[in-house]
């Protein structure tokens, strides 16, 4: 309950500008399986202050998901969170109790998913769905709720949110649900929104709708985004820092210019030189060649190292979390300039690992 | 290829003037040519529900030509009517008018035998690499299946077949007597492209090819895709939303809109000059990877109407911004514009196209410049 109570209060007046919302230290989220231990989620930290939004940037089985799912409490079995510690502005919800978290979610924390058709209920209204969650955590009784619910219809930029209200959701078009789902999840005005791959299903047209009213959201409630998706244009577009994972790890960390400008991991350059853009003509694309590693079969030290053209025998060494310029850091072995690190590209496995722990950052 | 054309029977009724296929490019007759296909799905109503009391117009009179080793790539948004199309073409589904010609010769009345034979030459890979691959069936069954069809009895040779194959799209050669499932997404895929290409067909529609597959993998398979077509000089429709993909792969683009072109031209001429209202739209709305051009976009307003009531008029009217800004013309509701030249080849169905380029360069200046002191 506390959890609750506190960030709404803080939020009224106390919440600094700058100040962390959410901070994440060390997550570690594991799979128990028949073959082994799946480790989606090892040793991420990332910080996300009120108002801005954090882009997670990665591909499919690279642990983002589990993590926003890790943040909400909702992981399915055999899924744990083994270590590491999620506070909301000082409240650890790695300890919390489920009927603290039941408070938590969607009053604090609200989640959008990518198919918004798996999470509105096909037999009620849409207008029932999001009364339902404005009496459950604001108490209101339910003509209130309901009045209150045609109103976020109206602020997602629906066309006649009183009728659309009492439509069932096989009644809309996919942008329409998205932004139902959007007015739902807002509806309990949260400190913290996380949208997992938002926009992923939507047409262009519709995708430039949405985020521009996300944009709208964030300047007018102050809300914190954690956004998770695979396109680097949306991230360009909305991110202010930017989180790049890859096998369960953060490969590397920056404010958002700092990423597209000067990408220091290979993966990270690999990414966004592996895309096509507007406007450029090009004969063949830049490829990360190989696929994602098998999460039972990692590679020791580096995980990337048998996609990334740098590879050195140092590698299987597990590479230090470096600051490679202010306020970017980056999990490789490289220097900032892409040299091979002081201790020399094939160092012994002991002095690699000296290096590694002086080199790293702190956690 | 040569032994494949001499298969086909000579006595066409267009055989006479245009030959099959090296000669026929020289001829200039285009490997495929629809001519107002139309295809409306019927809704079925009334007590009974057997009545008809509307239609779904899905493709409604689309006409344009795909030559010889070319890409032409076909964007819209969900609903417009893309893959219906790409269907039709392939005969997947019927038409209702209109026709298509492969190489000349109408393919929608031809009987089961000689279809089979021009099936061969259009083949197809679909979106999603998990749901088009069968998951009881072994690669080299999945992949030599059409071969099997059309008169490979042969295990052994048609195994020979699969490797090469297989090696020839980036797969070990020693996968074929594995199942899908033991795939990633981006290897499905590059299974689907090996069993498209297993008859040596000249045309391939690719229906939203790398769409379901993650950024990594994607580019991958765009390079596989234009590999495969220098080497086997095939001819692509790609199909995709994807505006950047289209722009890479594609040599020429058409726009789709409700069931209708509403602009084609050159890759180039299209991306930097568009000239329908709705192309300078879904243009501006691709989110740049470049956080410093973060522009305030030209944002139309809705959605896609439906298909089974379709707008008067010009179908884009309702959302158009170009309608606006030139204070509402009659003419938008009550005149379907044709797919007129705009000059250089370029096609554009608007009223106003002559104007599109210089109405979106203001657009843009004005909101930028509301954009910038309401910052």
């Amino acid at each position: 309950m506390s959890g609750h109570v506190r960030v709404k209060d803080l939020r009224a007046g106390a919440l600094k500008e700058g100040a962390n919302l959410l901070s994440v230290q060390d997550l570690r989220t594991y799979f128990p399986t028949q073959d082994g231990v799946v480790k989606a989620v090892d040793g991420v930290s990332f910080e996300i202050e009120a108002g801005r939004t954090l882009g997670i940037v990665g591909e499919s089985g690279c642990g983002k998901s589990i993590t926003a799912l890790s943040i909400m409490r909702l992981l399915e079995k055999p899924g744990r969170i083994v270590a590491g510690s999620i506070s909301l502005d000082g409240f650890d919800l790695v300890k919390a109790e489920e009927s603290e978290m039941r408070q938590i979610r969607g009053n604090d924390i609200s989640m959008i998913f990518q198919e918004p058709m798996t999470s509105l209920n096909p037999v009620y209204t849409c207008g029932d769905q999001i009364a339902e969650a404005v009496s459950l955590h604001e108490g209101k009784g339910h003509r209130s709720a309901w009045e209150h619910a045609v109103k976020m219809l109206h602020d997602v930029g629906i066309p006649d949110p009183a009728r659309r209200a009492t439509q069932y959701p096989h009644e809309l078009s996919g942008g329409m649900r998205q932004r139902v789902m959007i007015a739902m999840a807002l509806s309990t005005d949260p400190a913290l929104l996380i949208a997992d791959e938002p926009t992923t299903a939507l047409d262009v047209t519709i995708q430039a709708q949405i985020l521009e009213l996300m944009k709208g959201l964030r300047e007018q409630n102050k809300m914190a985004i954690m956004l998770i998706t695979h396109d680097l244009g949306v991230i360009a577009e909305m991110a202010h820092e930017v989180v790049v994972m890859y096998a369960g790890k953060v490969v590397e960390r920056s404010d958002v210019n700092t990423i597209f400008d000067h990408p220091h991991h290979p993966y990270t350059r690999g990414l966004l030189s592996s895309i096509p853009r507007l406007g450029e003509k090009r004969k063949r694309l830049e490829v990360i060649k190989g696929v994602v590693p098998n999460p039972l079969n990692l590679p020791k030290g580096c995980l990337f190292q048998r996609r990334c053209p740098y590879a050195m025998p140092i590698c299987s060494t597990p590479p230090p979390f470096q600051e490679v310029a202010p306020g970017q850091v980056s999990l490789c072995w490289l220097t900032p300039d892409f040299k091979p690190p002081a201790v020399g590209a094939d160092a012994p496995a002991q002095i690699a690992e000296e290096a590694a722990a002086a080199l790293s950052v702190a956690k | 290829m040569t032994e494949q054309f001499a298969a086909v029977p000579a006595a066409t009724p267009t055989s006479g003037t245009v030959a099959m296929g090296q000669v026929a490019t020289q001829t200039g007759e285009p490997l495929l040519r629809l001519d107002n296909v139309v295809k409306y799905f019927e809704i079925r109503g009334g007590l009974l529900g057997i009545a008809h009391v509307g239609d779904v117009r899905a493709v409604d009179g689309v006409s344009f030509e795909v030559r010889k080793g070319e890409t032409l790539g076909l964007v819209g948004e969900s609903g417009c009517g893309k893959t219906t199309l790409g269907k039709v073409i392939l005969r997947l589904t019927p038409a209702t008018s209109g026709e298509v010609y492969v190489k000349g010769r109408p393919i929608f009345k031809m009987g089961d035998r000689e279809m089979k034979e021009v099936r061969k030459d259009l083949q197809v890979v679909f979106q999603d690499p998990y749901a088009s691959l069968n998951p009881r069936m072994t690669v080299g069954e999945l992949v030599g299946e059409g071969l099997y069809v059309h008169g490979m009895k042969n295990k052994n040779e048609r195994d020979e077949r699969v490797r090469e194959l297989l090696a020839r799209v980036g797969l070990n050669q020693s996968h074929i007597h594995r199942y899908p499932h033991e795939f990633s997404g981006g290897q499905r895929q590059r299974i689907g492209i090996a069993r498209a290409l297993a008859l040596d067909p000249e045309f391939v529609v690719l229906d939203e090819p790398v769409s379901a597959l993650d950024v990594s993998i994607q580019s991958q398979v765009l390079n596989l895709l234009n590999d495969l077509q220098d080497q086997l000089g095939l001819t692509y429709l790609f199909i995709a939303h994807n505006l950047a993909v289209v722009e890479y792969i594609s040599d020429r683009v058409a726009v789709m809109y409700l069931g209708k072109i509403v602009e084609m031209a050159d890759v180039n001429v299209l991306y930097a000059t568009p000239r329908h209202p709705y192309t300078v739209a879904l243009l501006s709305a691709v989110p740049e990877p470049d956080p410093r051009r973060r522009k305030k976009r030209l944002i139309l307003k809705g959605d896609v109407p439906s298909p089974a009531k379709p707008p008067s008029g010009c179908r884009f009217h309702t959302r158009c911004w170009l309608r606006e800004r030139l204070g509402n013309p009659e003419v938008c509701t009550t005149d379907d514009p044709p797919l007129r030249d705009v000059g250089g080849g370029q096609l554009a169905a608007c009223h106003f196209a002559e104007q599109v380029t210089a109405q979106a360069a203001a657009d843009s200046a004005d909101r930028q410049s509301v954009f910038e002191s309401g910052e």
